[in-house]
């Protein structure tokens, strides 16, 4: 069979250079990307060292990097920041499996479907904050309050694109499913959820986003912990330097979130033809 | 008035020797608010043990419903069909079948592709790796177990399909013009291939085409469909000595006739 080693060799050579190419690129893009925060921090430090601006509004990159050592050491930042984490990833887990196994049964079930969307599309138009109070009622100023709002910030998009994704199956696999003799269950896991994967990681992705920036606003309604408390906290005594290591931490937590959402995309849904997130 | 039986000789065969038995078959679409439409009307086919039959005729004419009522997939309808001397309730891993797009599941390996075939068929874990591999390797696609759909070419997914159709062990491998989307080249390159399958597993094919050539090069008979209602118009015997000369003057003359049964076929000519 020597077309067919030949074509297997091609392929393995296309594979190669297109490696190396895309490596190249991503190298030039972070050089490009760095660019612009470069700047920024440079301006930063100007205005502060040149006294532009009063340092209780933006004081220099230097105390910043100096109180981010205070709370590190001898306060409980790191406390405060597994304290944040650990609400997120709860109240995603617990959301987004949720929401990928009811969109399941209403994508499969149009019955299903007309029993909850009347309830789901009141709950989903109001927001997670306003459920927060009423919530915080009952559960009270703990984590359970806000994993459970967080949940239903990552559960609408999820379900939503989970039903869509499920609607959306080629019927010739269905078809396909009919002659190989699959069982519902087999469907299900064979077809329906790998062919609704792209659709649901999407929206994964676009959650976790959503997550983590509600569990700063819910950490600061309410409670005595997490990253979200302290930024608010820090604004009322206006310790400014902490302020901004808060808002840092913030910023490049949810880079770290959002970059491994996409690696995880990326390695899911590598069957797919050319794609690039 | 049974010519189709006559012409394949069946009828001298006992009637347990018929792979697949089709009387008096006839198969209408109704849609809401029109005229039931008739897409086959009174066929009769016999497909005999390790037979090789090609289903030929206008687009349209019915062919692809044909095999699927064959496959199961379509139900509800007059006459009947019997498989293995039982009728036919709906789809089984006795009847293999290749679609024209290979519809190879894109998020599963080949190798995962083809052990689909054997999902729910009654082989232990080693006896279907097996077969998952000699099935691989008998379209010549050793090798690429690990590859993805997409990673494939045209023919080479194609090959797969086959692959997968082949792998539960059917008696009767059911094709929907599977080289119809390929570039001439791959085109005859993969006929020859099936041709050798064909003989390595021994079992009965059927293919729809719109290529009579290969039609022709593959089969022990030849069956023309015609159209408005579809039906069986012509049933051509394919000696092996015509099929071994692809460019001889009599496969070219066979291939006259067969077109102008398919272009003849308002006027119904019922003779061969
Ligand atoms: N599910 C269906 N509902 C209504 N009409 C159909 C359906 N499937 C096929 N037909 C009609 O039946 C006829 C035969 O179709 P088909 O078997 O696909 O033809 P062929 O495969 O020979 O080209 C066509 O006129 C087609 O429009
Ligand atoms: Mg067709």
């Amino acid at each position: 069979m020597d077309t067919v080693s030949q074509k297997g060799r091609q392929i393995g050579l296309a594979g190669g250079v297109e490696s190396v190419e895309s490596a190249r690129g991503l190298s030039l893009t972070w050089v490009i990307g760095t660019i612009l925060p470069l700047v920024i921090l440079a301006s930063w430090q100007l205005a502060s060292s040149r006294e532009w601006v009063d340092p209780v509004f933006l004081p220099a990159p230097s105390t910043v990097v100096t109180a981010f050592w205070t709370m590190l050491t001898q306060q409980d930042l790191i406390l405060d920041f597994l304290v944040s984490i650990n609400i997120v990833i709860q109240g995603f887990v617990y959301g987004a499996v949720a929401a990928v196994v009811l969109g399941i049964a209403a994508g499969l079930s149009k019955r299903f479907e007309q029993f909850v969307s009347p309830t789901f599309n009141t709950i989903r138009h109001i927001p997670g904050i306003a459920w927060l109070p009423l919530i915080v009622l009952w559960l009270g100023l703990g984590a359970p309050a806000k994993i459970l709002v967080i949940s239903k910030t990552v559960f609408f998009p999820v379900f939503l694109n989970t039903l869509q994704g499920v609607r959306g199956v080629d019927e010739k696999y269905i078809e396909l499913s009919r002659v190989l003799k699959m069982s519902r269950f087999q469907l299900i896991r064979k077809i329906v959820l790998p062919a609704a994967t792209p659709s649901i990681m999407v929206s994964l992705r676009y959650a976790a986003g959503l997550a983590w920036a509600l569990v700063v606003v819910a950490e600061g309604l309410s409670g005595l912990q997490g990253l979200g408390f302290l930024i608010f906290r820090a604004q009322g005594l206006l310790l400014t330097d902490q302020l901004l290591v808060c808002m840092v931490l913030i910023g490049l937590v949810g880079f770290v979130i959002d970059r491994s959402m996409y690696v995880a995309e990326r390695r899911i849904l590598r069957w797919r033809q050319g794609f690039d997130g | 008035m049974d010519r189709t039986s006559e012409t394949a000789g069946a009828d001298a065969e006992p009637w347990e020797d018929h792979r697949l038995k089709i009387r008096g078959l006839s198969k209408r679409f109704s849609i809401p608010g029109r005229r039931p439409l008739e897409v086959i009307q009174n066929a009769n086919l016999d497909i005999a043990p390790g037979e090789f039959v090609s289903l030929v005729g206008p687009s349209g004419c019915g062919k692809s419903t044909l095999l699927r009522l064959i496959a199961g997939i379509d139900g509800d309808y007059q006459g009947r069909i019997e498989f293995e001397g039982r009728l036919i309730e709906g789809p089984g891993l006795d009847r293999g079948i290749v679609f024209q797009d290979h519809r190879l599941l894109p998020w599963l390996t080949l190798a995962k592709n083809i052990e689909l075939g054997l999902l729910n068929a009654d082989y232990s874990a080693q006896e279907q790796r097996h077969l998952v591999q000699s099935h691989i390797e008998l379209v010549g696609l050793g090798g690429f177990e690990e590859a993805w759909p997409h990673e494939l070419s045209g023919g080479m997914a194609q090959r797969g399909a086959i692959a997968r159709g082949l792998v539960s062990q059917p008696s009767l491998l059911l094709m929907d013009e599977p080289f119809g989307a390929l570039d001439a080249l791959t085109r005859v390159h993969l006929q020859g291939e099936l041709l050798s399958i064909w003989r390595a597993e021994g079992i009965s094919m059927l293919l729809v085409t719109h290529d009579v050539d290969e039609a022709i090069f593959l089969s022990n008979r030849v069956v023309v469909m015609g159209s408005n209602p579809g039906r069986i118009v012509r049933v051509f015997e394919i000696g092996s000595e015509v099929r071994a000369n692809r460019t001889g003057d009599e496969f070219n003359h066979l291939k006259q006739q067969v077109l102008e049964a398919m272009g003849e076929i308002s006027e119904s000519v019922f003779v061969v």
